[in-house]
């Protein structure tokens, strides 16, 4: 009977889960400023997640129109984070404000295919950003249409088109191609390697 | 001598100054600033100068260690901390705080009282002691040696109390998520601490005559590398850079963390935006920071354990939080800094992003604040803005 009965619970959670879909948002500083700008951009979903830090999930063919109407609250863009989520087939582009005026850190959050994976630049929003996409460009690969400066940043060229941070870049392999018999501490038949 | 003319602009400066100028060629020419140059520390910036003048400066990083945030993929969640540390190597203990405080909220951690006192401590500690490594750079970039050799020797106090607590000098690996490494060691500890701090509010004034009040750092640093509050915001910069332009934004006071929201502190604004601004900035932070460690000193350390009790903790290799992804930011000497770790509940970070704060006034703010500079205060912008290069290549 208990082995039958565990099935029904987790069903009735997920039901449940999928009937709120949209969570009602605290009546605090922070709900009300999601509220605020998903009335405006209703493609978007938004959530509170605690005190001073709310997310945005945002469609990627609308991004760059919901980061301009999100400039207005928050003024600053702290940092792009790329996350390669490989099993998925994805990448997930977190962008980070800070609301000087608010204190409220957003998490923009969109999700684009791993292959050709192209995003426009929100240069001309915060000019900052173009630091932050030449770093994600260089190492996840990620195309954002329209920033002049894409090309080798921190990394040599030789590195350039390896895209280092990926999560299929096998790291010891490729420094046992480039150094060849100077790195002879890396055995390949080893698994579980501890650099 | 038909295409060798002297440039305006110079002719102009030159003459105000009284001097001759030879005539030079008025093609520009490229210079490459760094990464060996004592002021650039492990950074270049390449130069296209017209005399004596800044053109263009284009930024070029990469000369450091790189591939932390790689390596934290493919390491324990608690190993990391030996590794993350080294990202900003005069205040070490900045990344150490931000990656446990944001394993910490993955986990769900309350972190014991007396563990968040000791942080809050060496969190501040930390900042003087970088305060003392930025006077020492400074001071040198301005011609003003003893200043920078007086700070050196202040800071080694600071060195001394950091051995005893965590047995390391420089990198401490001392703040591991759910707590701290060790207790305090004593009340003697305690002692000298305060009489560090007491010894240093009067040695601030000394700094003053030397450095901050001295007429080459004001001949050398009003009026150059001036940026406005507009800019400034566009740009992301943040902290003593950011509160030089008139904006009142700290972290300490607009997303407290720890115990700074029952600390009583100001934050210094100043409105010109040029480099004295900044510089007169970390001289009141300075302040301000010994004034803050006199309060915690006050306070004293409460009792109880300086670690969350969790069984998962007796097979640290294997510790495994649920699940998610956090983003944590402290105020550093530089800025700004954060850092987003994201779990997939596995026994190592699947993803750890690191924002430095030199990321926005090192690359894009300097290369403007450089054009139009003469080459004699390229050390001076890069040293008030308080480039810090390994934020830049991780």
């Amino acid at each position: 009977m208990d082995m039958n009965e565990k099935p029904k619970v987790e069903e009735k959670v997920q039901e449940e889960a999928t009937m709120e879909e949209k969570p009602t948002l605290p009546n605090t500083k922070e709900g009300k400023l999601v509220k605020a700008l998903l009335e405006k951009a209703p493609y978007a979903q938004g959530e509170v997640i605690r005190e001073r830090r709310v997310k945005f999930t945002v469609p990627a063919d609308r991004i760059h129109e919901f980061l301009e109407l999100a400039s207005e609250t928050f003024e600053m863009l702290m940092q792009i984070s790329v996350v390669d989520w490989l099993k998925e087939g994805q990448f997930e582009v977190t962008y980070q404000l800070w609301s000087v005026s608010e204190s409220v850190h957003a998490f923009v959050k969109t999700r684009i295919p791993r292959d050709g994976a192209k995003l426009p630049t929100v240069m001309d929003i915060w000019p900052v950003a173009e630091t932050y996409e030449r770093e994600a460009h260089e190492f996840f690969g990620i195309i954002f249409e329209g920033n002049p400066r894409l090309g080798p940043f921190i990394l040599e060229p030789r590195e350039y088109e390896k895209h280092p941070l990926r999560k299929d870049f096998n790291m010891l392999s490729y420094v046992k191609a480039i150094y060849g018999e100077d790195f002879d501490r890396y055995d390949e038949s080893k698994t579980n390697y501890v650099i | 001598m038909a295409n060798l003319e002297v440039p305006k602009e110079l002719r102009e400066e030159a003459k105000a100054h009284d001097m001759y100028l030879h005539p030079i060629d008025k093609d520009t020419y490229e210079l490459f600033f760094g990464p060996q140059h004592m002021a650039t520390e492990n950074f270049s910036i390449i130069l296209k100068m017209d005399g004596n003048r800044v053109e263009k400066a284009i930024v070029n990083p990469g000369f450091l260690h790189r591939g932390f945030e790689k390596l934290a993929e493919q390491r324990p969640y608690f190993t990391n901390i030996a590794l993350l540390l080294r990202i900003c190597v005069p205040e070490s203990d900045v990344p150490e705080n931000i990656y446990s405080m944001a394993v910490d909220e993955i986990v769900g951690w309350e972190v014991p009282d007396r563990a968040i006192w000791i942080r809050n401590v060496v969190l501040e500690m930390a900042r003087m002691a970088a305060w003392m490594f930025w006077i020492m750079g400074f001071g040198n970039e301005i011609g003003l040696y003893t200043a920078g050799q007086w700070a050196a020797a202040y800071r080694e106090r600071f060195m001394r109390l950091f051995e005893e607590l965590t047995g390391g000098r420089v990198y401490h690996i001392y703040t591991v998520p759910g707590g701290v490494r060790r207790d305090i060691p004593g009340d003697r500890w305690l002692r000298q601490l305060r009489d560090t701090v007491e010894y240093l509010k009067g040695k601030l004034k000394d700094f003053d005559e030397i450095l901050f009040d001295n007429y080459i750092m004001f001949e050398r640093t009003e009026g150059v590398g001036v940026m406005d509050k507009k800019f400034a915001l566009k740009h992301a910069v943040t902290g003593p850079n950011l509160r030089a332009v008139g904006v009142p934004y700290d972290v300490r006071k607009d997303d407290p963390y720890y115990l700074y929201d029952q600390l009583d502190f100001e934050v210094p604004v100043l409105k010109e935006g040029d480099s004295l601004a900044r510089v007169l900035v970390r001289r009141y932070e300075m302040e301000q920071d010994l004034y803050i460690l006199e309060q915690l000193l006050d306070m004293g350390p409460p009792s109880g354990p300086y670690m969350v009790q969790d069984a998962r903790l007796k097979a640290l290799p294997r510790f495994k939080p649920p699940a998610g992804e956090a983003y944590a930011h402290v105020e550093s000497t530089k800025g700004d800094f954060g850092a987003f770790v994201v779990s997939d509940g596995t026994h190592k970070p699947y993803r750890v992003h690191v924002r430095g704060p030199s990321q926005s006034h090192g690359v894009t703010v300097l290369e403007e604040l450089l054009k139009g500079a003469r080459l004699a205060d390229v050390p001076v912008i890069l040293k008030t803005l308080d480039n810090c290069p390994p934020d830049i290549d991780r």
